[in-house]
């Protein structure tokens, strides 16, 4: 059983880190076809972080070991994060259960690798993004912890594998106001966290809207190419999270090869539609102001908290 | 209609009641507000409609049909030609505060549901459960009202209120008389009418509607 | 060493440790005394780990006590939860002091202060091990006093140090006189003074209620409670570091202590008992970290941190009281726990924090992170410690305040609510209050830890550390210092089993288990975290991960540039840097309501033209919300009674004689009546 299960791990690793350069691709190419450009294609994200991963990095006069250790930290934080979190299967190891609130831990480690490498280059640019992004990470805290509190009332637990799988076998659940709600929470939140629009504008290097950007400013190599992956990789993870949490259908519940197989293929285009849905999305979106963003997440917050108590009205 | 279904159409309709008003909270645009009393409207004519078939009270039906016409219908798209007729500062009421109403929205949510306990008795129904979600859209109105500065997103307080006032009802013991509940939508109506007769007069006069803008005329 | 042993020589190496600053020549005194507080505080850890096994003993002092009715002799018996307070005073007194012997210079290596330390040790080690009001109050006593003196040390050198201590006094003997009036309550009612006694009456009823505000009231003033924290972060930054780190991280917990102390001895109350609880913890842990993370005197965050964690230690002692009303023990044990894990790992990150901070200010000269950067490069030590107590202040894995907070967030996340509305709407709030402080808290320590240590410095001072006025090299021990509470963090963390079940069955609490190597498990809500497994799958990734990164550093070595990324060819100055200031900015202007800074920016035009701007300067003033609104008023009404009261006070001796004549007149009246 447990040999199955570290199988399942090291699949779900080796699918995110195929699938998520594919992710971004697809996202990239809706978006410049809905705009009505023709577009360097889906493996345009590959083609880069291959090139990235072979090119020198540099290192300014000045700079210390955070340079290198924050990339590193953010890549492994993320595929533990991807290891952890059920994206094709639920069952997890006895002593490593998915629990909703190490996951949300390890992602800060990503979080705060990011802000530490923005202020590590000195400049105004990099302290600037770090500082945006860590208030967006605060406010976003509340509701992350909120709307997954909202999904374990109905089965009792913090651990996101029991929680995907009672809402497979509870179609009902699913469509409960209390479930709908905490997934649009969760959903705005993972827009923010992961610098979708109408949070952060990941094509931008205009400096008054950079927030993502302007912590990599100063990376390059493949210290650069590490970072977009981690980054990446966090909006696989995320976004896995919510479609399994919205649709479980096609999740394995058993890590047998069958199940596992027909895993990969819901999750893959569980993801990738999602994704393809958010890039059509954005085309119709404005960037907020910096400082209409708490609004935003105020929102959210107030969605995940209605959540809660209407799954005890319900329940 | 199976108990079961009875109670999800309750869980859904009273959760686009809170919804919508707590959006009305979030939304800086006035007539954003208006078009959510249709949803609005919708939702509270699918409870009352909810509750007469659950309870065979086949006179409620009439109710919810009634409901329907008027706040569903007609007093949001006379709202909505109020604010195109007075349409000042780009369509969104200054009086806004989304993030602080929002987490109000949050605590008063809260109170809503403490305070219902008592209402709600021991055993309650599926329908009574949801009374603090009636109560908690009078108070929700009551903010908007309290904070809003242009008359039309006083008037959707007003309304939203209101909603809050007929939902708790139905929750509580399946509406009141029929004659009443008529009685009560019409002296809304009658309301939004004259109120909405008076801005557009007093755009014409002043300008605006805005609050602070008028308590400076009489300064 | 166990039963009275243990507590005698706690005793007699207090005494050795008082003694000695007066008794060594000027050069030893320092390693000395030092060495002499830090065998004292290691004295207190073994008491507290025999109390913790149940052998703690009983020591009846023979102090001279008026044999009245209703006081019972002067004993002192830790208790198994005293003793996890002993370790903790004992364990940061001790590594305060080894860190001191290197720090401490000036007037806080005077014969004073070390005397002063060692009292202060003394006084944090007997209030847990005290079994009577009696001696709960003489140690609590002594270690207000004790501490006092120690704030004071740098009276001359700093005007500031004054007023710090002032509002310190004034707030501890507010927190004394409520604790004395509580303590009176529950002492009349009972009978007696002895603890056995009073909590074998089991208070109810009004009286109960009375005595829980009070004592509550007074313990919060000492655990730095919202609205009570004010003395925080005025006395904090104004004493020598290492006398910071001990009373942040030891004795602002005495008054945790307090409050357990306090539910252990009534009966169990009414319901607002609970919530009173979790809404003060929330309170001071959202206002503690909402205020750490827009200032930039580096002490002074600290000294908001500390209030923030005292809160989120009453937020899960506030879930505990009002699961446990509700009928759900086993969750409510689970919030118990994560309380007294709080308080190890608060003890431990802020010691390192402190330290940290000391070692900052010793070198440097500066305390003000707006000033500071680029230390990583000259203080690595001192760079990995703090980064190390960061990592715990903000509950990143695996140090032990992620532990404690997970366990916290399990307690919140498994509350029943079904049964009552108000659990049902409280507990998910507090979730979000915990989340937001967990939240403003990384953002607050990224912001410390990145300021001071990461970019380039930001002054001269930053720049050339070690030349600061009158300060000197790092010695041996300030580095073991450092690197002792550094390692201890990460080591709590990874100890959660075991420390958890030693920490449950202090409590008297169930349903801790240990699990793996060294996970810990919640048998009762099904949950369960393996420090060590989560280490392997982080190892299995990391490793693979850096061969690969290795072979591409070989083929493609990283080349030294002056600045990578150019934007105009020249490396702009440091003032172009964030500073701490401007890193908070935005939530300066997000919580602007509840924050209410003053700012000032002025433009200075060139003359004859206003088109172009020649200077720009920019201030910004926080002041504390609460102090402002709710002390100041209070402190003018008090001066005003004071000048009101000159009328009959004019300095002349004849009115004196006159008052006294007076009060003698009527004395023989009433008597003869």
């Amino acid at each position: 059983m447990n040999a199955a299960v570290l199988a399942v791990l090291a699949a779900q690793v080796v699918v995110a880190l195929a699938l998520t350069p594919l992710l971004i691709g697809v996202m990239r190419q809706v978006r410049t076809r809905l705009e009505g450009r023709a577009g360097p294609g889906v493996w345009q994200p590959w083609r880069d972080t291959v090139k990235l991963l072979a090119k020198e990095p540099l290192r300014a006069a000045g700079s210390s070991w955070v340079l290198w250790l924050a990339p590193a930290a953010l890549v492994v934080s993320s595929v533990m994060v991807v290891a952890l979190i059920p994206l094709i299967a639920t069952p997890a190891l006895p002593l490593l259960p998915a629990d909703l609130f190490v996951v949300v831990s390890v992602l800060l480690v990503g979080t705060v690798a990011l802000a530490l490498l923005g202020l590590e280059s000195g400049t105004a640019f990099g302290g600037m993004g770090s500082s945006r992004h860590m208030m967006i990470a605060a406010l976003v805290e509340p509701t992350v912890l909120i709307a997954v509190y909202a999904l374990s009332i109905p089965a009792a637990t913090s651990s996101l594998g029991t929680i995907i799988a009672s809402r497979l076998t509870d179609v009902t659940a699913v469509m409960t106001p209390a479930g709908l709600l905490a997934i649009v929470a969760l959903f705005v939140v993972v827009l923010a966290e992961c610098g979708r629009l109408p949070v952060d504008n990941p094509a931008t290097h205009l400096e008054l809207t950079m927030v993502h950007e302007a912590m990599i400013l100063e990376s390059g190599g493949r210290d650069l190419a590490w970072l977009e992956l981690g980054s990446w990789l966090r909006l696989t993870a995320l976004l896995g999270l919510v479609v399994n949490l919205a649709a479980p259908w096609g999740i394995a519940t058993e890590p047998t090869p069958a199940g596992l197989a027909v895993g990969v293929a819901a999750f893959s285009v569980k993801l990738l539609a999602a994704g393809a849905g958010i890039a059509a999305a954005e085309v119709f979106l404005a960037k907020l102001r910096l400082f209409r963003v708490p609004e935003l997440l105020a929102g959210s917050f107030v969605l995940a908290f209605l959540a809660v108590t209407a799954s005890y009205l319900v329940a | 209609m199976s108990h079961d279904l009875a109670a999800q159409l309750i869980a859904l309709t009273t959760g686009l009641l809170l919804l919508t008003a707590v959006q009305q909270l979030w939304l800086r645009s006035v007539l954003g507000s208006v078009a959510l009393l249709v949803v609005q409207g919708a939702a509270l004519a699918g409870l009352v409609a909810t509750i007469a078939v659950a309870e065979q009270e086949w006179e409620a039906l009439a109710m919810a049909v009634v409901i329907l016409a008027l706040k569903a219908g007609f007093l949001p798209w006379a709202l909505a030609r109020t604010a195109t007729l007075t349409r000042v500062h780009d369509g969104l009421d200054p009086g806004a505060r989304p993030a602080s109403g929002l987490l109000l929205a949050v605590l008063l949510t809260t109170v809503a549901y403490v305070v219902s306990q008592p209402l709600i008795g021991p055993n309650p129904t599926d329908a009574a459960r949801a009374v603090p979600v009636g109560i908690a859209l009078v108070l929700l109105g009551f903010l908007i009202l309290l904070t809003r500065h242009i008359a039309v997103s006083q008037l959707v307080g007003f309304l939203v209120l209101d909603n809050g006032i007929a939902a708790t009802g139905f929750l509580v013991s399946g509406g009141l008389p029929l004659t009443t509940e008529i009685g009560v939508l019409f002296d809304v109506l009658l309301v939004v009418l004259i109120l909405r007769v008076l801005t557009v007069r007093m755009v014409r006069l002043t300008g605006g509607t805005s609050l602070p803008e008028l308590r400076e005329l009489r300064d | 060493m166990s039963g009275p042993g243990a507590l005698l020589a706690v005793l007699a190496l207090a005494g050795v440790a008082i003694a000695v600053p007066w008794l060594t020549p000027d050069r030893l005194r320092s390693p000395l005394s030092g060495g002499a507080s830090a065998l004292l505080g290691l004295g207190g850890v073994a008491a507290g780990v025999a109390a913790m096994g149940g052998a703690g003993g009983v020591l009846t002092l023979p102090l001279v006590v008026p044999a009245t009715a209703g006081l019972d002799p002067v004993t002192l018996a830790p208790t198994p939860l005293g003793g996890v307070f002993l370790v903790v005073a004992g364990g940061v007194g001790a590594l305060a002091a080894f860190f001191g012997i290197g720090y401490a210079h000036g007037p806080a290596a005077s014969r004073t202060a070390w005397s002063a330390y060692a009292a202060f040790l003394l006084g944090m080690l007997l209030v847990p091990a005290a079994a009577d009001v009696l001696s709960f109050l003489l140690a609590w006593e002594l270690m207000a006093v004790a501490s006092t003196v120690l704030v004071l040390a740098d009276h001359a050198v700093r005007p500031t140090v004054r007023s710090a201590t002032l509002w310190y006094a004034v707030m501890t003997h507010l927190s004394f006189l409520l604790l004395l009036a509580g303590f009176a309550v529950l002492a009349a009612g009972a009978g007696g003074t002895a603890f056995e006694r009073i909590a074998a009456a089991q208070a109810s009823g009004p009286a109960a209620s009375v005595a829980f505000v009070l004592l509550v009231l007074g313990f919060g003033t000492k655990a730095g409670l919202v609205p009570l924290h004010v003395w925080l972060p005025r006395a904090h930054p104004e004493a020598p570091s290492h006398v910071s780190a001990a009373m942040s991280a030891a004795m602002v917990k005495m008054g945790v202590y307090g409050i357990l102390l306090t539910l252990g001895l009534l009966a169990p109350g009414p319901q607002w008992w609970g919530f009173g609880l979790l809404v003060l913890g929330c309170a001071s842990a959202l206002y503690g970290v909402l205020q750490a993370a827009v200032n930039s005197d580096l002490k002074r965050l600290l000294a908001y941190s500390t209030s923030e964690n005292v809160g989120l230690i009453v937020t899960a002692l506030g879930v505990g009281v009002l699961l446990g009303d509700a009928g759900q023990r086993r969750v409510a044990e689970v919030a118990i726990v994560a309380a007294l894990l709080l308080v190890v790992s608060h003890a431990a990150f802020k010691t390192a924090l402190f330290l940290g901070a000391g070692s900052i200010l010793h070198v440097t000269g500066e305390r003000d992170l707006d000033r500071l950067g680029g230390l990583v490069h000259t203080h690595p030590f001192t760079a990995i410690s703090f980064g190390l107590g960061a990592m715990g202040a903000t509950a990143l894995p695996i140090t032990s305040g992620f532990v404690a907070e997970w366990v916290l967030l399990q307690a919140l996340v498994h509350g029943d609510g079904r049964a009552d509305r108000l659990i049902a709407v409280t507990l998910p709030l507090a979730m979000g209050v915990v989340a937001l402080t967990v939240g403003l808290g990384l953002l607050t320590f990224v912001k410390a830890w990145a300021i001071a240590f990461l970019a380039r410095p930001r002054s001269e001072r930053a720049a050339n550390p070690d030349h600061a006025q009158g300060s000197h090299d790092h010695s041996i021990t300030m580095i073991a210092g450092l690197v002792v509470s550094g390692a201890l963090v990460v080591a709590l963390g990874f100890a959660a089993g075991p420390l958890s079940v030693e920490l449950a069955r202090a409590a008297g609490v169930g349903g801790v288990e240990r699990v793996g190597l060294l996970g810990v498990a919640f048998p009762a809500v099904g949950v369960l975290l393996e420090p060590a497994a989560l280490t392997l799958l982080a190892l299995a990734i990391a490793v693979p991960f850096a061969a690969y990164n290795a072979v591409l550093r070989v083929r493609r070595p990283r080349r030294d540039t002056e600045l990578p990324w150019g934007c105009g060819g020249v490396r702009t100055s440091p003032r172009m840097e964030y500073t701490a200031t401007s890193y908070a900015e935005p939530l300066v202007r997000i919580f602007g309501a509840s924050l209410d800074p003053t700012r000032q920016l002025t433009v200075e035009h060139p003359e004859g033209n206003p088109l172009l701007v020649s200077r720009v300067t920019f201030s910004q003033r926080l002041v504390d919300v609460i102090e402002q609104r709710a002390y100041l008023p209070v402190k003018r009404a008090v001066l005003r009674l004071g000048d009101a009261a000159r009328l009959v006070q004019n300095g002349s001796i004849h009115r004196y004689l006159a008052f006294s004549f007076v009060a003698l007149l009527l004395v023989l009246a009433v008597v003869s009546l």
